[in-house]
């Protein structure tokens, strides 16, 4: 079954030359076959009568090689159903607008590939988070969160010289490199039970945003100090059971949960040391 | 101005002593799983049984920290698993304080029973 | 747990309905705490047994004769097949939360992350090995003739 037989809307970054060859023989198969793939999507609206209470919506695909998730979604709401509602942006793994649930697991749509995918596709909204409409959520508690960790460079003193750089260390840099790569995409806040939306846990993105700037060595001791007291409060690292579901879905690699854990092996090294 | 902060407000320290007293329970656990189930048989426990291993100065003092440590590391994973389900402010206080009790009565009882074993064979 | 606007019925029953996505780290994690129940549970359940000890202990006859309340309570409970069974159950509960806890121990310590995964499926084959070596020795021999 070939959705509704409508000619399928151009790839929007092939040329014209590659659009006739891959309508010709997508994938290397057949001319005449056109393989679609079923995306089954969450839809949610307040606003209308008929969608106020949540349902799956079913959307055959034309599949091109190397089409993503997002690929497929723009694909629905262009050609289908002009009310399919995402965030988006630019497309490419950077801006973090496009975190879902797919198969069951928190990913960047834009960086998931169709044909990596178990058929029929499950896409959801992200979990623990209230839904707005259809696939966006609430993001404004985990803004709030990132917020609450003072996420800018914030150092003890002016630098060196006048107009002198401050300088780090490769070791340091190469120290808080993996933590600096966060696109506060809501992944994996999204998919540690302890941080639904509810609770008032930091969270693993604000705990690394965190440690990204405690760790830099160009920051000073004393602002070191305050932020490890910030991170380590009531609801902050000590709720981390090390579930490794951050870990697993950051779609930046982060190792999110090594960052947190060393967090909570200086905060005990520094309680305990009046002792 | 600051208010003055505890060394134990973070829950670092509650922290390191649930994992101190799992090193240590998996030790004496262990120990006692093995002497009690495959050395000798629960089938077979008596007072008087109990009471000669209760005898042994190192045996009961190895019981008494089992005790003390099987105590603490249930019922801080019982208060944190509270926590997680979202246990805060007030009911969080009282709890805190309801399972200190607790686990003071506890530990007094099993100390209790360890010297009215002891007690058995110097009757 | 749902909040504006949200019509999945998310809370708890999202966490633990969403079980067959689990990944390593997370059934660990549920696991870890339901064996931790358990064995909070005996704790308690086991001080009270252990408690006929104080009355018994004050009638020297009764203890010559095992006949006293701890031994009787013991060996009664002992005498009933279930309890037996429950004692096997009891001894995976804690043989899985020690082994997951020396793993989380080691991820505390900041060692073998990456291996995570394979620390919760060592954690799992070490149970049911200990388990069902244990069973000949936990079940009476009116059950296990060996």
């Amino acid at each position: 079954m070939s959705g509704d037989g409508k000619h399928p809307a151009p790839a929007s970054n092939s040329p014209a030359t590659d659009q006739e060859d891959q309508q010709a023989s997508p994938g290397g198969r057949t001319q005449t076959e056109e393989e679609t793939v079923t995306l089954q999507v969450y839809r949610y609206d307040p606003d209308v009568e008929a969608k106020r209470t949540g349902s799956f919506e079913t959307f055959e695909i034309p599949v091109h090689e190397g089409m993503t998730v997002l690929d497929a979604l723009i694909e629905a709401r262009d050609e289908h159903d002009s009310s399919l509602t995402f965030r988006h942006s630019c497309r490419q793994g950077v801006c973090g607008s496009d975190a879902f649930f797919v198969n069951g697991k928190q990913r960047l749509g834009c960086k998931t590939q169709i044909s990596e995918l178990s058929k029929p596709i499950r896409i959801e909204p992200l979990p623990h988070q209230p839904v707005i409409k259809d696939l966006v959520v609430e993001m404004e508690g985990f803004y709030e969160r990132m917020q609450a960790v003072e996420p800018y460079f914030d150092p003890d003193d002016p630098p060196p010289g006048e107009l002198e750089e401050r300088k780090q260390t490769r070791e340091n840099r190469e120290d808080v490199k993996l933590s600096t790569r966060c696109i506060w995409c809501g992944a994996c806040t999204s998919s540690c039970t302890i941080a639904s939306d509810e609770d008032v846990y930091l969270g693993p993105a604000a705990i690394n945003k965190g440690y990204r700037f405690y760790a830099d060595d160009r920051e000073g001791d004393e602002r070191g100090k305050e932020r490890l007291e910030l991170l380590t409060e009531h609801d902050g690292v000590f709720r981390c059971q090390t579930q490794f579901s951050c870990t697993l879905v950051c779609p930046q690699d982060i190792p999110l949960t090594e960052h947190i854990q060393t967090l909570k092996r200086d905060a005990t090294k520094r309680d305990l040391k009046f002792w | 101005m600051a208010r003055p902060r505890s060394r134990f407000e973070s829950g670092s320290v509650a922290w390191f002593l649930q994992r101190v007293t799992a090193v240590v329970l998996l030790f004496v656990l262990a120990f006692h799983f093995l002497w009690l189930h495959f050395v000798n048989h629960a089938a077979d426990v008596t007072l008087w049984g109990s009471a000669l291993r209760m005898d042994q100065l190192v045996y009961f003092i190895g019981m008494v920290v089992f005790l003390v440590t099987a105590v603490y590391h249930a019922l801080n994973g019982i208060y944190n698993a509270l926590l997680n389900w979202g246990l805060s402010g007030r009911a969080r206080q009282v709890s805190f304080w309801v399972f200190a009790v607790v686990g003071v009565v506890a530990i007094v009882q099993g100390i209790r029973i360890a010297f009215a074993m002891a007690g058995v064979v110097t009757q | 747990m749902c909040g504006m606007g949200a019509s999945f019925d998310r809370g708890l029953i999202e966490d633990f309905g969403r079980w067959r996505t689990f990944s390593a780290g997370m059934w660990a994690w549920v696991l870890h705490k339901v064996t931790g129940w358990v064995l909070a549970g005996y704790l308690f359940a086991h001080l009270a047994v252990l408690s006929t000890a104080i009355p018994a202990s004050s009638n020297p006859e009764a203890i010559a004769a095992n006949a006293d309340l701890y031994t009787r309570t013991i060996q009664g409970l002992e005498g009933i097949l279930l309890v037996r069974v429950l004692e096997i159950g009891l001894l995976a509960a804690a043989v899985f939360h020690m082994v997951n806890g020396i793993r989380l121990l080691l991820v505390d310590l900041g060692i073998g992350l990456e291996r995570q995964a394979e620390g919760f499926y060592v954690s799992i084959v070490v149970t049911v090995l200990v388990t069902l070596v244990s069973v000949p020795v936990f079940l009476p021999p009116e059950v296990v003739p060996f």
